[in-house]
């Protein structure tokens, strides 16, 4: 059905609240790249086949994933009128036990993580009710206390793959206020009040990125999404777009309004054909209801998304490199000015934000400018999704305000290193970042604190490091990522790099001199100032950080030789 | 160029009629459909949308994904990504590489496994990782390899 | 028109000029690689080009060649820091390009004779150990002479330039912009018999035009058949297929012809 108005968004809301907690008896299956390689779909089918036989009316469903990684599979039940609950590690010979139980009107007590008596959508609020009350509550458990969701608000808790669902924790709503209550200008205004800077790592303000596409002298304009994660070790937006690809949709249609674009390209890693799968079947759906295409909500506005695959080429993540990826050369990158705001996609001004950018915006629209800004810190308001992994033990993707510390993150919801293991660094923004040492980890999370320390924010890849693992090793893998990433265009860079990890496996080799030290560190800082994008320019990050913090394990390595 | 190929390669053209994207997708589907992207395919794609063959080629080599070499049954791409390497995922393409007798990039001799490796997957939560054709398995460990591999038909000497 | 100042000199250019159109202009000196005046776009690989650019109380250093001007810039060529990275950066190219004289005494102009680092020298690639891959060669073929015979191939370290999949390549015209242009003289190509054979180009070969009158190969002849067929100028049936030195003979004979009368 195409919808037209507020009303026909609020009969579907309504009829779909029947499937989220209704008269039935709900079980959704956390069904992400996350869940399905621990047997998620197995779990599923054990589901089916259970209910099959039982002939009973209860919903089996597949959700994303609400990001406790650790406890994968995940699996969420609904009895009705009753809280909802969170169930880890289900295997398939769990299920007729499960289902038996939930028959029953209960649920086995060894299988529950905490339980939900009421979800915030922002949009939106969920009552599930009371019952199992000696079960701890979701905001009682350590993973999720300290986490504040507003970019996975639905994650792990509708079906991704159903835009009614969606629709019914106030999905599309705020599109719906941006085109028939507000001017782009307005839009743009109320982006700029929420303080929110791009998540792609750099941190640029959005509002203000958009203004300047938006003001370009153009007939034409395009926005493109950033779904090219390429940071090893950051999987939050694969998540993002899993768990709830609607969003991102919405933004987007938010965003081309705001900007005065047709069209949206969202270009997508090859190596996440689930997200690319569930964000065709969204497209699809969003232009059966008419929310993507001609004329939405019988406005004048005409708006479409197109999707496009990375080909495996780190360096696409570069704008300017994306826009020649897109346009269907090698991702080489180009120099600015001009920038793609003047001259991007096809010569028009052209405006590329991050997924997780994109996801924050019908939220920011919906609660407003000020609502936004007052969460996190001055500066840096919002929140920030980071993925929690390594050697830590609650591994998960983890949504804090900005400013949280890093200690808080580490320790407080990651409970710390493994095996009794001390935690000796956490590697921030992938590549492009640096390793933070345990003594520094009470330092806020936020763009400036981290560039302090030699990181930056970076997508929100977050590796816990544990006093085994070797500091000098890490920066060899950093760098050889770096040097094979390399687009090999400008020299310090391809020359740059390929000489730093030379030097770096000399001195692991133990044929390391001191002299190799400094000119490790001259190299850098040459790398750093003259090469010609972002990935150059940051690439000498891991090395630097490493010399710095952990000087003596070179030093160690070095003294060998002699 | 014989005309079925010739006919697939049309085919995939003609579902990109926008130039956004267009080269990535058909070299991208082709080699789904194809396992690899042939000379004679290139050729043919470089005439039908008039982009110089030396593009194409520049193309093919600078993206990671794309293979000029026909690939093995089975594909095994072990994970580098930050979270899996810190948990061993060099030793666990060193035992691979010891078990199927390649090395990475490279296909064993009866065309059944094709070894690669990956930057990451994102799926760190569980790692390390390593994906046969389309399927992600998590928690992967050296000794855990050969009874893996009997399931994709490998026989052990 | 807007003012800036270079190593301290007031110089007026246009709004929106490169930095190092300027400069190259003005005499004034700043090594570069990759540009070449015959492209309107920059293209920036080289980074040797890099100044300091002091602007509204902050400094920073950043290539000339895509630097635009603006009102009250102030650049200065050669700072100890941009000399330190330039420096460096010769050094990196010393160690990739071993067997380039330019890049040799580039180097010495700057008292560097040799280089800290590893040298490598790619013995299968025809242009290994003097290519500095800045990309001159390549857009000259596509952008100028239109033939995109050759790309890059590969990424990263791994570049290289070559044709595709290595094999001769019909598109070349055997013009030889690319070894024109070249700043390393990295690339070569020999005319033997009737045919051009571009050495570095996986040994494409070429036909050359003979001359009619005296029989002496004079040009590729798809270069021929290419001006033939953009230029608006038609010669006469009489030196069409002649070579530039019987080309001479005749003119010279015709405009000579009066005088003798």
């Amino acid at each position: 059905m195409r919808v037209r108005s507020l009303d026909d968004l609020k009969a579907i809301a309504q009829r779909a609240l029947e499937k989220l907690c209704g008269r039935r008896i709900r079980i959704a299956v956390g069904l992400a790249t996350c869940g399905i390689a621990t047997g998620a779909e197995e779990v599923y089918s054990a589901f089916l086949k259970g209910i099959e036989s039982l002939k009973r009316d209860i919903l089996l469903t597949k959700v994303g994933c609400i990001g406790y990684c650790r406890e994968e599979p995940i699996v969420n039940v609904v009895i009705p009128g009753k809280a909802l609950l969170l169930l880890s590690r289900v295997r398939p010979e769990d299920a007729s036990e499960i289902l038996k139980n939930l028959i029953d009107g209960d649920v086995p007590r060894e299988k529950i993580v905490c339980r939900v008596k009421e979800w915030d959508h922002l949009l939106e609020k969920i009552h599930y009710g009371d019952g199992f009350t000696d079960v701890s509550l979701y905001e009682d458990t350590p993973f999720f206390k300290h986490q504040r969701k507003i970019v996975l608000r639905n994650a792990g808790i509708i079906n991704p793959e159903d835009i009614e669902e969606y629709i019914a924790v106030g999905g599309y709503r705020s599109l719906y206020k941006a085109l028939t209550e507000m001017t782009p200008e307005m839009v743009i205004e109320e982006v700029k009040r929420s303080g929110l800077r791009g998540r792609g790592g750099a941190g640029f303000p959005t509002g203000l990125k958009w203004e300047i596409t938006a003001k370009s002298e153009s007939d034409e304009r395009y926005i493109i999404c950033n779904a090219d994660e390429g940071d090893p070790g950051a999987y939050m937006n694969r998540n993002e777009m899993e768990s709830d690809p609607h969003s991102l949709i919405e933004g987007m249609i938010i965003g081309g309004y705001a900007i005065g674009a047709k069209e949206g390209i969202i270009y997508v890693r090859a190596e996440y054909p689930l997200a690319i799968s569930r964000l065709q079947i969204a497209i699809e759906q969003s232009r059966r209801y008419g929310l993507l295409g001609e004329n939405i909500f019988g406005t004048d506005f005409s708006f479409d998304i197109r999707i496009v695959k990375g080909a495996g080429a780190f360096v696409c993540g570069e704008e300017t490199a994306m826009i020649a990826s897109i346009e269907g050369e090698t991702g080489r990158p180009r120099p600015r000015p001009p920038f793609p705001a003047e001259k991007g996609l096809w010569g028009k001004p052209t405006n590329i934000n991050n997924v997780e950018t994109w996801c924050n915006i019908p939220v920011i629209v919906y609660k407003g400018g000020e609502w936004f800004s007052k969460i996190g810190t001055k500066n840096n308001t919002g929140t920030k999704v980071f993925s929690l992994v390594g050697e830590v033990q609650r591994v998960g993707l983890v949504e804090v305000p900005l400013g949280t510390s890093l200690k808080r993150i580490v320790y407080d919801i990651g409970n710390g290193c493994p095996d009794g293991l001390k935690v000796k660094a956490v590697q921030i923004g992938g590549p492009s970042g640096g390793c933070i040492p345990e003594g520094l980890l009470d330092i806020p999370v936020d763009y400036e604190s981290l560039k302090e320390v030699g990181s930056i924010m970076g997508s929100g890849g977050m590796v816990v490091m544990s006093e085994r693992t070797s500091m000098v090793e890490t920066a060899a893998f950093f760098v050889s990522f770096t040097s094979e990433e390399s687009c090999g265009k400008c020299a310090p860079c391809r020359e740059g790099l390929k000489q730093m990890l030379n030097i770096l496996n000399k001195i692991l080799m133990g044929k390391g001199s001191p002299s190799d030290l400094e000119l490790l560190k001259e190299l850098s800082e040459t790398i750093k100032t003259t090469s010609l994008c972002g990935l150059g320019q940051t690439a000498p990050n891991p090395v630097l950080t490493t010399i710095k913090y952990f000087k003596e394990e070179y030093e160690e390595l070095i003294k060998r030789y002699d | 160029m014989d005309e079925g190929k010739a006919k697939i390669i049309d085919e995939i053209i003609s579902k990109y009629a926008s130039r956004t994207g267009r080269v990535l997708s058909v070299l991208e589907e082709l080699q789904e459909k194809e396992g690899y992207l042939s000379k004679e395919s290139l050729k043919y794609i470089s005439t039908r949308l008039n982009v110089p063959l030396s593009d194409l080629y520049s193309v093919a080599t600078f993206y990671s994904f794309f293979n000029l070499k026909r690939a093995g049954k089975n594909i095994i791409t072990i994970c580098m990504g930050t979270a899996c390497y810190v948990k061993g995922a060099p030793k666990l393409l060193e035992e691979l590489e010891k078990l199927l007798k390649v090395k990475e990039g490279e296909t064993t001799p009866d065309g059944s496994f094709t070894i690669r490796s990956a930057r990451c997957f994102g799926a760190c939560s569980m790692a390390p990782v390593i994906r046969v054709n389309d399927r992600t398995y998590g928690f992967m460990s050296p000794e855990r390899l050969p009874a893996f591999l009997k399931l994709y038909g490998w026989k052990q000497g | 028109m807007i003012s800036l100042r270079i190593d301290g000199r007031l110089i007026k250019a246009e709004e929106g000029e490169r930095v190092l159109q300027i400069a190259i202009r003005e005499g004034i000196d700043i090594p570069h690689l990759c540009y070449h005046e015959a492209f309107e776009e920059p293209y920036g690989s080289c980074r040797l080009c890099i100044v300091e650019l002091k602007e509204g109380g902050s400094s920073r250093i950043t290539t000339s060649c895509t630097l635009m001007a603006r009102e009250g810039m102030e650049i200065k060529t050669d700072t100890p820091e941009v000399i330190k990275h330039r420096k460096l950066l010769l050094e990196l190219y010393l160690a990739q390009a071993p067997l380039s004289n330019n890049i040799k005494k580039l180097a010495e102009r700057y008292g560097i004779k040799g280089t800290r680092f590893h040298k490598t020298l790619n013995l299968e690639d025809p242009l290994g150990g003097k290519c500095i891959l800045c990309g001159l060669c390549i857009r000259a073929c596509r952008e100028i002479i239109k033939a995109s015979a050759i790309g890059y191939i590969g990424r990263g370290e791994a570049t290289r330039i070559n044709t595709p999949f290595l094999e001769e390549n019909p598109d070349c015209i055997g013009c030889g912009s690319c070894a024109n242009i070249c700043p390393t003289e990295a690339i070569s190509f020999e005319d033997r018999d009737k045919r051009r054979i571009m050495r570095s180009w996986s040994n494409t070969q070429v036909n050359l035009k003979i001359c009619k009158l005296c029989g002496h190969p004079f040009t590729p002849e798809p270069l021929w058949l290419k001006v033939k067929e953009k230029s608006t100028y038609t010669p006469s049936e009489e030196i069409e297929e002649v070579c530039p030195n019987c080309r001479i003979k005749i003119v010279s004979k015709r405009l000579v012809k009066p005088y003798s009368l």
